[in-house]
């Protein structure tokens, strides 16, 4: 009986709302999101310590450090045009032959950002574009989602993962620069050591082999991406920068309170500031997404991206994360584009021209913008 | 480097007016006086030593036109602002300068010239507009590259600003070449309108070729107080005297120290860091230079064509 009467009260659908509940003051957090992330706790393991800290450049011989520059130069020969730095499958790269479809997550490029000028448009709209070069990117690592498990994850859901992670360097260095533990995460894919590592979430169709290049003409013109970078590190700023307050008059006897805040709380039951209040702080330094983004000319030789728009995070010759955007109504599936999948392979895929342009960007090269009459 | 740099005290004080500005990139090598061979007759036996002089002083010499070419094509030269700057960036852009002057002719014109331009339009009647004014900034580098030209129409003072590489620039005509005092003609908005009044179809006033440009001395008078900017402080040397205009206190400010700025022209890292410098620009132009001669070269043998008139058989 005692048995029964316990499973009945697990099932009492009435349980939550009998049980007493303290009284609380409910606050409301004025921000969306926590403005400064909380601080991961466990180190990455993938990221091992990179640069050493002394060189003992003083116990080389000359014959040492020219033995040790030709070990480099066998190891590592020199780069095939359009490829960037040596890759050792760039001969045999195996292809994926599975096709697009619209729930597959592409890889991502690191790009860096090199500067900022105007292009016009075919209606002789003025418009500023960004250029990133994506700088020598190579595969280096590709965790199936079985074997993957991200330190830290939002939500804790029973269903299984269905991203695996894949990683990609770019900006490849000599390896002497390197600790010996940080030069073993590229044994795998046998490429030089990379300066720059980032981790991309991919569909396990869309996982590339160990050592592939990646290219600018991994994306398409008119196709739009998200750019991830590090903001410009503006230091201990107040509210008038910070967050664009007004401040208080200039003159009119105010005194010594021009660029303050105001009130910053309510008095009563409330008698506190809430949180997410807009305060004075650290500006800037922190990683943020510009969201779609429309690419409008790309240079194959190179491996340049022109983008739409001036507002990227990070300044002038700063390292960004450039990925397929996640918004619906800016992604390849509604704008009936057809992305190269998994990548661009030069050998698979058309031959591509050096200079690609959208249709409505006026190439330098086309003669002068000339309006015509509507004849009605 | 072999070149031997002097650097006037004249000139030294007008980049420091310069300075004032923001438009500094071309005057980092302020006045390159080279050493001219003495002996132009050939003397019977030339020694290792001479030959090598000889050498230097033609290597100086076309170095120095290289240089000159600073002036004709400012806005080739980046900002020199060591955050900003990017290789690749710049050479991407120098590309694309050069793509846009094949298609148009950007003369050369200096702040203070007369120049006209013919531009497309949507909104005016025929999609066309020209407008012709005096050029009072030159700014810019790159395709950012701008000009503000400035005339009076129908008794109402018009700027308009273009940039010098929109394509839907036509044509850029250079009515009359010249320079004056000053890098910036603001002052013109504060002086009377006889003095950037021009008639709009006035014709193109033509010089033999290679002359140097002249510079119009003209010194322009003020209307009275108020004005936008406080000219008596800004060392304006197209400006005529304004010390009777000014109260005495304006009068005694502007004579005070703080404004005259002493010791800039003992920042020798000021000049440094608001300029390219001479090594970069001559990677620069030695790039451009020969695609810009082959324009040049095209342009003038269409000139010739179409001045060419076929005879037609009479009877």
């Amino acid at each position: 009986m005692t048995t029964l009467l316990k499973v009945l009260y697990g099932f009492n659908p009435l349980k939550s709302f009998l049980t007493p509940k303290p009284d609380f003051l409910e606050i409301t957090c004025r921000s969306k999101h926590r403005i400064l992330p909380k601080p991961k706790k466990r180190f990455p393991p993938w990221l091992i310590k990179s640069t050493r800290s002394t060189r003992y450049e003083d116990e080389l011989t000359s014959e040492n450090k020219t033995f040790l520059k030709q070990l480099v130069q066998e190891k590592y020969p020199r780069p095939e045009s359009g490829y960037g730095s040596y890759s050792p499958l760039n001969l045999n790269i195996v292809e994926s032959a599975v096709e697009w479809s619209p729930s597959y997550q592409r890889a991502g490029l690191i790009a860096r950002k090199i500067g900022v000028y105007p292009m016009w448009m075919k209606d002789g709209r003025k418009v500023l574009t960004t250029l990133f070069q994506v700088a020598d990117n190579h595969v280096i690592k590709y965790q199936p989602p079985e074997t993957y498990k991200p330190m830290i994850t939002k939500r804790k859901t029973s269903l299984p993962p269905s991203k695996g992670s894949l990683i990609i360097g770019a900006d490849s260095a000599d390896p002497q620069l390197f600790t010996k533990e940080y030069c073993g995460l590229f044994e795998e894919s046998g490429v030089m050591p990379k300066r720059l590592l980032a981790r991309f979430h991919v569909s396990p169709e869309a996982a590339l082999q160990p050592g592939t290049p990646l290219l600018a003409s991994h994306f398409k013109v008119g196709q739009y991406v998200d750019i991830r970078g590090k903001t410009i590190n503006r230091g201990f700023q107040g509210v008038m920068k910070r967050w664009g307050f007004h401040g208080m008059p200039a003159s009119h006897g105010v005194t010594k309170t021009h660029r303050r805040p105001g009130n910053i709380g309510s008095g009563g039951k409330k008698a506190r500031v809430m949180p997410g209040t807009k305060m004075p702080g650290h500006m800037g330094n922190r990683y943020r997404v510009l969201k779609a983004q429309r690419i409008v000319r790309i240079n194959t030789k190179y491996n340049v991206l022109w983008v739409l728009g001036s507002a990227s995070p990070g300044e002038c010759n700063s390292c960004v994360q450039i990925f397929d955007t996640v918004l619906p109504l800016k992604n390849c599936n509604y704008l009936k584009q057809t992305p190269y999948f998994p990548t661009y392979y030069p050998g698979r895929d058309e031959e591509l021209p050096e200079e690609l342009m959208v249709d409505d960007l006026h190439n330098f090269n086309d003669p002068t913008i000339m309006f015509t009459e509507d004849e009605e | 480097m072999a070149m031997s740099v002097r650097v006037r005290l004249g000139s030294q004080f007008r980049n420091i007016m310069r300075v004032c500005f923001h438009e500094n990139r071309h005057m980092s090598t302020a006045e390159i006086v080279v050493e001219k061979s003495e002996n132009p007759k050939e003397p019977e036996r030339i020694s290792l030593e001479e030959q090598q002089r000889l050498n230097d002083i033609a290597k100086n010499e076309r170095m120095e036109k290289l240089l000159n070419m600073r002036f004709a094509y400012q806005e080739f030269l980046p900002d020199p602002n060591p955050k900003n700057r990017n290789t690749l960036k710049e050479r991407l852009e120098r590309r694309d300068m050069l793509a846009r002057r094949s298609n148009v002719e950007i003369p050369e014109f200096y702040v203070g010239s007369l120049v006209a331009v013919m531009h497309s339009d949507p909104h005016a009647p025929g999609k066309n507009n020209r407008f012709m004014g005096i050029c009072i900034q030159k700014i810019g580098a790159g395709l950012r590259a701008s000009f503000i030209l400035r005339n009076f129409i129908d008794g109402e003072g018009v700027e308009i600003n273009f940039d010098m590489y929109d394509p839907t620039i036509q044509r850029i005509d250079v009515i009359r070449l010249e320079k004056r005092l000053d890098e910036e003609l603001f002052y013109l908005r504060d002086a009377p309108p006889e003095y950037s009044t021009f008639p709009v179809d006035m014709e193109p006033e033509y010089q033999p070729e290679g002359s140097a440009v002249p510079v119009n001395e003209i010194k322009v008078p003020l209307k009275p107080l108020p004005w936008l900017v406080k000219w008596e402080r800004m060392g304006m040397k197209g400006i005529r005297d304004v010390t009777s205009m000014l109260t005495e206190k304006r009068l005694r400010m502007s004579k005070l120290k703080q404004f005259n700025k002493p010791w800039e022209k003992y920042d020798l890292l000021k000049m440094y860091s608001e300029t390219i410098p001479i090594e970069d620009q001559v990677e620069i132009f030695s790039e451009i230079q020969e695609k810009l001669h082959e324009l040049e070269q095209h342009r003038y043998k269409m000139k010739r064509s179409r001045n060419f008139v076929k005879p037609t058989k009479m009877g």
